[in-house]
């Protein structure tokens, strides 16, 4: 298992020192997590990762998931889809069973606790039924709902608004809500399979499972094949490339299933890949994070050219492996990239060519970014900042009314 | 000097670790008419998050301006000259955030007054306004003369350096003052150190190189104590 003095090589010890003060500070106080999924996904990926470690900093973490049918499930994918942004028809009926489906898990639940961290729309609604077995309730939003459908989130405000705190990724999700609302990145964990070292034996054993050879440069693109990440765009950037400069493309990532666009993306990526023997479409399961990060790392060139992004999580992982990322000026890869110096944002298929030029043709250029990207994740979205961040919001809410807090 | 070197303190500098949580409010400018607006009704926490709190988020690595408006100027609306005029402002030089607001405000319509067109951020680029509430602890490190003092700035995160030198101004209700000089100042007869402290133009500097900068002036009054931090 993975100790927090681990971490200490990476951020340095004051950093872990930091988080034991911060968590002794606050004492011994119990949390819980609540999300709807123990395996798959974002969330499920952070919290198995960040409960162990606030359970090595002393405090009494659980996580608890909510169980649900498939017509629950069926439901929370169209809140998921409605927030952020697609027009989705919720009848009464279904938004009862999301209720009725919350309330058998509150009568299952037996915990009683000082902060509870609900995640996600999914168990939003335990508040209606268990109000009393938590002193502070904060809800934990990881949706891009910058432009929600209003429907459903004047359905979910009702629900949220009961809460103490709510927490969204970017401040551009916030939202017009009656208590505080605080902002953490996500983060991601460089002892993860995603982003552990890896030796040149197990990147090429990934490459040669895969069939991609290393004879050109590689331009990587990991992601769900939907519209936002633009991989058609991609491919148009690449052949726009292609006629100065050898170099082969891997668009790698899973299917959209639950994107109603989806299969119709998948159709045109097909499409426009058709007949490029140096372009490769990769169809990945969901938990293929050995061979995602054997990609990044073989990889020269790191796209994430989308047109609308939550974090983008991606970019982060690939400047943690020292690539140059060249990515879409959209949501957080904003936050992330800053042009000749972490990396590059481009604004069309155009742009993200000639940036693919650029980096081939200076690699000396392409090196110093990379290096530069991984000192930036290491400095701010590394897990060890989202546990910093998770002690110092409950402090704050623990202390509700004050700015400034001293312990 | 060297009898300077072995005096120690009376009460030993303590430094203090600050943890900063920002708070998006869900509004937003896209142009600079809405920014200017803004500055005028939003709350003061919001103009100083922009103006000095937001260093300690997490930000471009290597930003030449000091504060999130002229960035955004130069970066989202693409504004050179207002960028440069934003970047000279000073907040410290202002009695409080009253004026503080006053003087930004004013910068903005003066600057608006004259165009014969309203600065637009590019897509992507709009300015999410925050305010933040901030937890502090107290370190682990303390210093009870000069050379510890020189020695514990190379270990202390720059969340230290920023508390000791930005809070600490409202803090001290002094606007020149920041714990070290004060701290000098009260334990140490070296008031061309204090004085040289004071003098540092911390706004325009990054936290780094408010490090940097203070291991320098230091070593420069009291002799060559500590290495300059990596």
């Amino acid at each position: 298992m993975i100790s927090l003095n681990d971490y200490a090589a990476l951020v340095g010890p004051e950093v872990i020192g930091q988080l034991h003060r911060l968590a002794e500070r606050l004492g011994p106080r119990r949390f819980i997590h609540i999300n709807s999924t123990r395996s798959g996904g974002g969330v499920a990926e952070i919290l198995s990762r960040a409960v162990p470690l606030l359970q090595q900093l002393g405090l009494d973490t659980g996580w608890e998931v909510i169980h649900g049918d498939q017509d629950f499930f069926e439901v929370t994918k169209a809140f998921h889809n409605a927030l952020q942004g697609f027009k989705v028809n919720l009848s009464p009926k279904m938004l009862n069973h999301y209720q009725e489906i919350n309330r058998e898990n509150a009568r299952r639940f037996t915990w009683e606790t000082d902060f509870v961290l609900v995640h996600d729309p999914q168990p939003a609604y335990l508040i209606e039924e268990m109000r009393a077995r938590a002193k502070h309730w904060i809800w934990r939003c990881h949706i891009d709902v910058s432009r929600p459908n209003l429907q459903v989130w004047r359905f979910l405000r009702g629900i949220v608004s009961q809460y103490d705190a709510s927490v969204f990724s970017m401040s551009q999700f916030a939202q017009n809500l009656p208590h505080p609302q605080y902002l953490i990145r996500p983060s991601i964990d460089p002892f993860s399979e995603k982003n552990r070292d890896l030796t040149p034996e197990e990147i090429q054993a990934v490459l040669a499972r895969l069939g991609i050879d290393r004879d050109k440069p590689i331009i990587l693109q990991v992601s769900r094949f939907d519209s936002f990440k633009d991989p058609v765009g991609v491919i148009q950037a690449f052949r726009l490339v292609r006629r100065h400069t050898p170099c082969k493309l891997v668009l790698a990532g899973g299917e959209a299933t639950d994107d109603p666009e989806g299969p119709r993306i998948f159709a045109e990526v097909m499409e426009a890949a058709n007949g490029e023997p140096d372009i490769q479409i990769l169809l990945l399961p969901p938990d293929a994070h050995h061979e995602v990060n054997a990609l990044q790392r073989a990889a020269n060139i790191i796209v994430q050219k989308s047109t609308q992004e939550g974090f983008g999580l991606t970019v982060t992982e690939a400047m943690w492996k020292g690539k140059p990322v060249i990515g879409g000026a959209a949501g957080g890869i904003v936050l992330q990239l800053q042009d000749y110096n972490t990396g590059f944002l481009v604004h069309s298929p155009e742009g993200c060519a000639f940036r693919i030029r650029y980096l081939l043709h200076r690699p000396e250029m392409a090196r110093r970014m990379g290096q530069l990207a991984r000192e930036f994740v290491r400095q701010h979205f590394l897990i060890t900042r989202h546990i910093r961040d998770y002690l110092t919001l409950v402090t704050l809410v623990d202390n509700p009314g004050s700015r400034i807090i001293e312990l | 000097m060297p009898k300077i070197l072995d005096h120690a303190a009376e009460n030993s500098f303590w430094f203090h670790e600050c943890f900063l949580m920002p708070m998006p409010i869900g509004r937003k400018a896209v142009n600079l008419r809405e920014l200017l607006e803004a500055i005028r009704y939003l709350d003061e926490s919001v103009l100083y998050y922009h103006l000095i709190q937001s260093r300690l988020a997490p930000g471009p690595a290597a930003v030449e301006y000091p504060n999130d408006l002229a960035y955004w100027a130069a970066n989202a609306l693409q504004d050179s000259k207002l960028a440069e005029k934003l970047s000279s402002f000073d907040p410290f030089e202002y009695e409080n955030m009253g004026e503080v607001r006053q003087a930004v405000g004013d910068i903005l319509e003066e600057y608006l007054w004259d165009l014969p067109y309203i600065p637009w951020a590019r897509s992507g680029f709009e300015l999410h306004f925050c305010h933040a509430s901030t937890v502090v602890i107290r370190s682990e490190i303390s210093a009870q003369t000069l050379e510890e003092l020189c020695l514990a700035l190379g270990k202390v995160g720059l969340d230290s350096l920023y508390y000791h030198f930005f809070e600490a101004r409202w803090r001290l209700g002094v606007r020149k003052a920041d714990d070290f000089s004060f701290w000098i100042e009260n334990n140490f007869d070296l008031p061309d150190l204090v004085r040289a402290i004071r003098d540092l133009d911390i706004y325009f500097y990054s936290l780094k190189e408010i490090r940097e900068t203070l291991v320098g002036v230091i070593n420069q009054y009291v002799g060559e104590i500590c290495d300059q931090p990596e």
